[in-house]
């Protein structure tokens, strides 16, 4: 005997009260063996066993129809295609089918057209048709489908697999407000879990950390790995350093941490190739500078392509950056710029600069090649313009300025 | 200290050497490198913003060179006449090697080399593809002047001294300036001159915006992926002369140069050397006397007798076709007319060739302008100064491909050509890729290309703003707003060259060297690379071939009724002037809308001329004008007929006093104001499509002073200004109503007397006209025709006509049944009939599943199983399973069909799913008890209700309209078995109902009928869904 429920709610945590195996038939259907109930719910099986799931469904709050058959495909059907309770007494399957849409059994798109244009819309037409006929016509599709429609559909069900998690917590008897007794707290956690990959030959790329706070409230952090470890010293390290530079708001009265399982990453280093620093350390040491200088300053630089001077951004380290082809500068000076650029004040003569003062910078404009001008992004709200000149001081320096509406700018000098 | 706001010139200069002044001791400056938006995605401007920036920049002269032609030069040339500026032609020519030469025509040499060239490199390559060699820029080099901005020896071989120049260019951009000093450099070694040019890509500095849109539409990426592909600044705009000498102060002789090469481009497009080829006559005659022999030949035939009226308007128009050099022109399209006919290709011309006795005699056209008193000053007049406009009609298909690939033969590949068709960027084109580029998402890009409406009417409250609010966009967010402006900026760019629809133009000699020549898409076609405004303005003779559905359905109706002459139709016959009567006229040519229905019980069309009359009247012209009323009723008698004025009796007395022809406003512009031909055409001309309210202001004071020298004054005057001015913007020009109203009149004639037959043409030449087969047949159903439906063992391809006058229908009405399948069926059937489906499929290997599958569905293997369509079906699912090849042979020996047959719903969906009609009973007459009861009045019981009662009907939705004249009223036509009806949605009614009219199948309505002069309609007060089931397409136009 088997029972279907068909609908919302947690239907396959229903289904486990009840059986052992059970199948997630689809997200919103799961089909259970009930045979040997009546044990427990006594007889007739059907009724009470039906009894028992509705009632138990009312108090989960699950909303399904529920049908009970002695196969699964025919208990499937029947919870689809009727709503409430359907016991469907064994032999009568296709004649308590029979009115259901074929649609039910979701035939291929092709078979569906097909038996549209026969005009074979129900269960019972589908039923009726010769087996001989559709094993000629449909071939084996067809000839399921009529099984099905007849209810005679006799399969094993595909039971559900226990998941594999990786996540344990600690509840504190008492608040923790230092990072130094939550390391040893963290170690705990990091190390078994460590230990718990190993045993399956498993590594992690990715750590989950949620501190309950004292106040109320959760502090959750992310990490992820360039490459899959099992290293918990780096794990509690990097762990640390992240706590260190995002601290939680309050003391901690539970720590909750879960891992990513992986397979680890093997990879042999060729004989004649340097030997790169191996990623999880590096990793450390990367963090160890980010804490130093803060957060997305420390990554590869990748030039921008845009006609915006000077437009790069910080890429996390590792990641490839995409080579822009420019073109060979014309100048053969290097340009060293000023970081962050110097405000200037300059005058003007004949709408070109004279004389610019600006901090460390100061002289009057003895040779200039200018404007150079510059404009973009004039579809966001960040629109930019800009005119630049190469200007030769009179303190015997070469200088790029430039001038756009928020005032004037010595960009860097020329060595 | 002070601040800067704008300096420019990006040169290196000690800090003392600047020129103080703005602009710099009267130096002149002349832009050699402009390029348009004709260089398709690569310019942001039409021409005309060109020239226009150079007359308010005083530039004497600026070079138009788009890239690789000259697409944008008439326009240019046109634009810069009008703005006093001097239009230098030229062209940037690709290369193999990867550069680009700005290549500009010195003399009419250089501008037919030119043109070669660039023949030449399209000709060979894709469409939009195309690069030229060096070897061929030397071929072509005479006569041009290569600007250049890599000038080395090569170049030099090339073009010489006197012809090569280094171009350099100052946009503000550093890596540029490097670059210009290596020219610079080279170009003194080489000792050819320097010139500076700005290559403005666009008129003013806003339009960078949109020339980097198009550039993400040529690359196919968004803005904000762009990156350097887009603009680095806003500086290719046209300069004036003080800015680029402030830029090259270092270079004035750059500058100087500019008008140094401006005085030695002498070419110009007034000086094409456009010839229309001249036509081989035998020996011993002139074009003109062999025209003079064949017009009298003609006239001979066509006038019996050939009376001396007709002599007289005969002799003035040959001395005038003599005087204007016109005889070949004639003669050309004569020899076509004569091609036609030679290979049974019905052809007529229209338009206002059919003003001349000449083309009548000739055979050209066939309505006979002198028994018509038509005004021959429309055609031809010697003020004008342009040639005449000849169009052909010709059955459009293949007929018409035979006819173009003779021009084509005639003059030879470079010697004839379509003409372009501008595709340019409107309404949902424009929203979508400026939307795309702008980086909307798919759904946002959806939404904002719907609100291009292609409504005919627009509310007038349909404001932008109003259209955004509503599809839910902020005007009030940077993007959406930037999307408004750049929308509307795009708005009529050219987009890319399409071909027009019949256009050709044919030249005396290489073509090739007027005009540069590509590929179409079709093949076997060219194009040349300017449009027919643009061909017309350079006095290029076009001849217009067109295609027309109704004259291909004429011809094949005569081939299936031999034993009738379209020559010798009778002329009054009372059966076509009956259906005319009572607007039974579906299929039938020009007279079939909804609107020309509504008409016709009004007009009671009696003769000929009530038929041009009625073709010309439903027209946006005489309805805006608000002259349709008027006519009716002096026709009916209810109003008295005014001439306007005593003098104009004999111009308006035939269309009762009202204006209904281009002639006559012709014609009463002469008379009442004293215009000559010439004049008076010009007034037409002004107020056409391309209104200008100065230029129509203009005419309209000449048009008062003259009336009130002739005593025209008071109300007199304005009525005489209102009816010109309202009616001249659509009118119709007689001769071509005329040309209409005899194809309107042979296809009512065929429909009444040879129905099958013209009914089986109509629906062999689909789509075309304003009904659906589905229509179309049940209307031939209604006048007794028998049609049967589509039978694999009987049916052609075509629709016939069986010897029992029933219409078999073809197999092409099979959807998704290829024609290179249906003709094995054929053959296959040709050798021995089948047997069974079996058969059928096992002998037509060429057959699919689904076009099996298809043909069992309508119906069409029936006779085969003689059984229903469903056991047809069950027997094809077996057939199209694939069996090994010795399976294959063997038949069903099984049971009979399980299946039960189709109910009177799934037969009437398989049909209309299948083909679109059915031959059996009409939908409605299957729910005819439902609709009883429900107290529906079928469509042919309207006509016994008096007017202004309240009705209900109920049909299929055949078509919908909202006209643009018609202030938002929508019009709809249902059908039932019994007729047509009509319906009208008032804006009000339609914005309450909006789904209902727009979405659904089937009607009912609640309404008031609208009973007069035999014209029935119901003023609709609810609308509603009737259950759903299977109907035909509904034709809508809106």
């Amino acid at each position: 005997m088997f029972a279907c429920l068909h609908g919302t709610g947690n239907l396959t945590g229903l289904a486990m009260e009840f059986s052992p195996t059970v199948e997630a038939t689809a997200h919103d259907t799961v089909t259970f063996d009930v045979s040997g109930l009546d044990r427990i719910f006594g007889l007739p099986l059907d009724v009470a066993v039906a009894a028992a799931i509705a009632r138990r469904a009312r108090e989960c709050g699950v909303k399904a129809n529920l049908a009970l058959a002695g196969n699964p495909d025919a208990a499937i059907c029947a919870a689809r295609g009727f709503s409430g309770v359907s016991l469907i007494p064994h032999g009568d399957e296709g004649k308590f089918l029979a009115r259901l849409p074929l649609t039910l059994l979701s035939p291929t798109p092709q078979l569906l057209e097909t038996l549209e244009r026969w005009g074979i819309r129900r269960f019972h037409e589908m039923a009726a048709l010769p087996p001989l006929g559709i094993a000629e016509r449909l071939g084996g599709e067809g000839l399921r489908l009529r099984e099905l429609a007849r209810g005679e559909g006799d399969r094993k069900l595909l039971p559900l697999a226990d998941a594999l998690h990786f996540e344990d917590a600690i509840e504190l008897d008492y608040p923790v407000e230092l990072l130094e007794p939550l390391a040893f707290l963290l170690a705990r956690l990091i190390n078994g879990l460590a230990m718990r990959l190993a045993t399956r030959g498993l590594a992690t790329d990715e750590l989950r950390l949620r501190l309950k706070l004292e106040t109320g409230g959760t502090h959750e952090r992310c990490l992820r790995l360039p490459v899959p470890s099992l290293d918990a010293k780096a794990f509690l390290k990097l762990m640390q350093l992240d706590l260190e530079a995002h601290s939680p708001a309050g003391p901690i009265v539970h720590l909750w941490m879960g891992v990513n399982p992986v397979k680890p990453q093997a990879a042999q280093s060729g004989l004649f190739v340097p030997v790169a620093p191996e990623p999880v350390k590096l990793e450390l040491t990367l963090a160890r500078i980010q804490a130093f200088v803060g957060e997305g300053r420390v990554g590869t630089p990748e030039l921008l392509d845009t006609h915006r001077p000077d437009a790069f951004r910080i890429l996390p380290w590792g990641r490839p950056v995409a080579a822009l082809q420019r073109q060979a500068p014309s100048t053969r000076l290097a340009l060293r710029l000023f970081r962050p650029r110097r405000a200037a004040r300059v005058a003007i003569a004949g709408s070109q600069p004279s004389f610019v003062m600006a901090d460390g910078v100061r002289g009057k404009v003895l040779e200039l090649a200018g404007p150079w001008r510059t404009s973009g992004d004039w579809w966001t709200p960040d629109p930019w313009h800009r005119d630049e000149w190469d200007i030769a001081l009179s303190d015997g320096a070469l200088y790029r300025i430039y001038c756009e509406p928020a005032g004037w700018f010595v960009e860097g000098s020329y060595d | 200290m002070t601040d800067v706001g704008q300096a420019s010139w990006p040169v290196h200069l000690p800090a003392g050497d600047r020129p103080a002044g703005d602009r710099p001791g009267g130096l002149s400056y002349v832009e050699l490198h402009a390029r348009s938006a004709f260089s398709f995605l690569e310019g942001a401007c039409v021409p005309e913003d060109l020239a226009g920036a150079c007359a308010n920049l005083d530039m004497p002269a600026m070079a138009l060179l788009d890239r690789n032609g000259v697409y944008g030069a008439p326009r240019f040339h046109m634009a810069a006449k009008k703005a006093g500026v001097r239009a230098h032609i030229g062209s940037e020519i690709t290369c193999d090697n990867g550069r680009t030469y700005p290549l500009l025509a010195a003399s009419r040499e250089g501008y037919r080399n030119l043109c070669r060239l660039v023949t030449r490199m399209k000709l060979r390559a894709p469409k939009g593809e195309g690069a030229a060699s060096l070897d061929e820029l030397a071929e072509f080099s005479r006569g041009l002047i290569c600007l250049t901005a890599h000038p080395d020896e090569r170049l030099l071989d090339i073009f010489g001294r006197h012809a090569l120049c280094a171009e350099i260019q100052r946009h503000h951009k550093r890596e540029e300036e490097a670059h210009n000093q290596a020219v610079i450099q080279r170009a003194r070694r080489l000792g050819i001159p320097i010139v500076a040019t700005n290559n403005p890509a666009y008129a003013v500095p806003a339009q960078r915006e949109l020339l980097d849109v198009f550039t993400c539409i040529r690359n196919k990426v968004t803005l904000a992926t762009a990156g350097r592909l887009l603009e680095g600044n806003s500086e290719r705009h046209v300069k004036s002369a003080a800015e680029m000498a402030r830029l090259f102060a270092d270079l004035p002789e750059a500058i100087a140069n500019t008008s140094e090469i401006s005085a030695r481009l002498d070419f110009t497009l007034a000086d094409l050397g456009y010839e229309f080829p001249r036509y081989p006559v035998p020996e011993g005659q002139t074009q003109m006397s062999l025209l003079r022999t064949l017009a009298d030949e003609g006239a001979r035939r066509r006038y019996r007798p050939y009376h001396e009226r007709a002599r007289c308007q005969i002799e003035r128009e040959l001395a005038l076709i003599e005087k204007l050099h016109l005889a070949g022109y004639f003669l050309i399209v004569w020899d076509i007319v004569r091609f036609c006919k030679e290979h049974n290709i019905l052809a007529q011309g229209r338009g206002s060739a059919a003003n001349s006795a000449v083309c009548y005699a000739l055979e050209i056209t066939a309505v006979d302008p002198v028994g018509m008193d038509l005004l021959f000053e429309r055609f031809l007049s010697e003020e004008r100064g342009e040639w005449p406009d000849i169009d052909l009609d010709l059955p459009s298909g293949d007929k018409r491909e035979q006819a173009i690939q003779y021009v084509y033969q005639r003059f030879g590949k470079l010697g004839a050509a379509m003409t372009a068709n501008v595709i340019t960027y409107r309404g949902r084109s424009a929203a979508r890729e400026v939307g795309k580029a702008l980086g909307f998402e798919v759904t946002s890009l959806e939404k904002l290309s719907s609100l291009a409406r292609t409504w005919e009417w627009k509310d007038p409250t349909d404001t932008t703003e109003r259209q955004f609010r509503e599809a839910g966009f902020d005007l009030g967010n940077p993007r959406v707003s930037k999307f408004c402006e750049l929308y509307r900026m795009a708005q009529d760019l050219p987009r890319h060259l399409g071909q027009h629809s019949g256009g050709m133009v044919v030249c005396q000699g290489a073509l090739d060297s007027v005009v540069p020549l590509e590929p179409a898409t079709m093949p076997g076609r060219v194009v040349v690379q300017w449009d027919k405004e643009d061909c017309a303005d350079l006095g290029i003779i076009k001849v217009d071939l067109l295609g027309l559905g109704m004259m291909a359905v004429l011809e094949e109706c005569l081939k299936l009724c031999p034993d009738v002459d379209l020559a010798q139709l009778p002329p009054d016959d009372p059966a076509v002037f009956a259906a005319l009567q009572k607007a039974d006229t579906v299929g039938m040519f020009q007279v079939e809308s909804r609107a020309q229905m509504s008409c016709l019980p009004r007009l009671k069309p009696a003769r000929f001329y009530d038929i041009v009359v009625q073709v010309a009247i439903i027209r946006p012209g005489p309805i805006v004008g608000k002259m349709v009323h008027p006519y009716l009723n002096r026709r009916q008698g209810r109003e008295k007929v005014d001439c306007l004025h005593p003098s104009l009796e004999p111009v308006l007395q035939r269309t009762l006093g009202v204006p209904l022809f281009q002639e006559q406003l012709l014609k009463m512009a002469m008379i009442a104001a004293g215009f000559s031909g010439g004049e008076a055409e010009e007034l037409r001309r002004a107020m056409g499509f391309k209104r200008s309210e100065q230029r129509m202001a203009d005419i309209e004071i000449k048009l008062r002073a003259g009336m009130t020298r002739n005593g025209i004054g008071g109300k007199a005057q304005d009525d005489i200004v209102r009816s010109i001015t309202s009616f001249a913007l659509y009118g119709f020009p007689e001769s071509h109503a005329a040309s209409f109203a005899l194809i309107a009149y042979a296809s009512a004639y065929l429909k009444c007397h040879y129905l099958a037959e013209f009914t089986c043409a109509l629906l062999n030449n689909q789509p075309m006209g304003f009904y659906s087969p589905a229509i179309l047949i049940k209307d031939a159903q209604r006048h007794g025709l028998r049609v049967l439906p589509v039978d694999v063992t009987c049916s052609e391809w075509e629709c016939t006509v069986g010897r029992d006058r029933c219409l078999r229908l073809g197999l092409r009405y099979a959807r998704g049944l290829r024609e290179e399948a249906a003709r094995v069926i054929l053959r296959a059937r040709a050798v021995r009939p089948f047997t069974s489906v079996d058969d059928l499929a096992v002998r037509v290997r060429e057959l699919r599943k689904d076009e099996l599958n298809r043909l069992a569905e309508i119906g069409a293997l029936n006779t085969l199983e003689k059984q229903h369509r469903r056991d047809a079906l069950w027997q094809t699912q077996r057939a199209i399973l694939p069996v090994g090849p010795l399976l294959a042979p063997l038949e069903e020996t099984g049971e009979p069909s399980p299946l039960v047959p189709m109910s009177t719903e799934e037969r009437l969906w398989a049909d209309y799913r299948g083909t679109g009609l059915t031959v059996g009973k009409h939908p409605m007459a299957w729910r005819r008890i439902e609709m009883n009861a429900l107290g529906v009045v079928p469509a042919m019981h309207l006509a016994r209700i008096p007017n202004g009662r309240v009705v209900r009907i109920a049909g299929s939705v055949v078509v919908r309209q909202r006209p643009g004249t018609a202030k938002g009223f929508v019009f709809l036509s249902m059908e039932d078995e019994t007729g047509m009806m009509n319906a009208i949605v008032n804006p009000a009614t339609f914005e309450h109902f909006k789904f209902e009219v727009l979405g659904e199948p089937y009607l009912i309505i609640d309404g008031i009928l609208q009973n007069q002069d035999g014209v029935i309609s119901v003023k609709a007060g609810r609308v509603a869904a009737l259950r759903a089931g299977a109907a035909p397409e509904s034709h809508d136009f809106h």
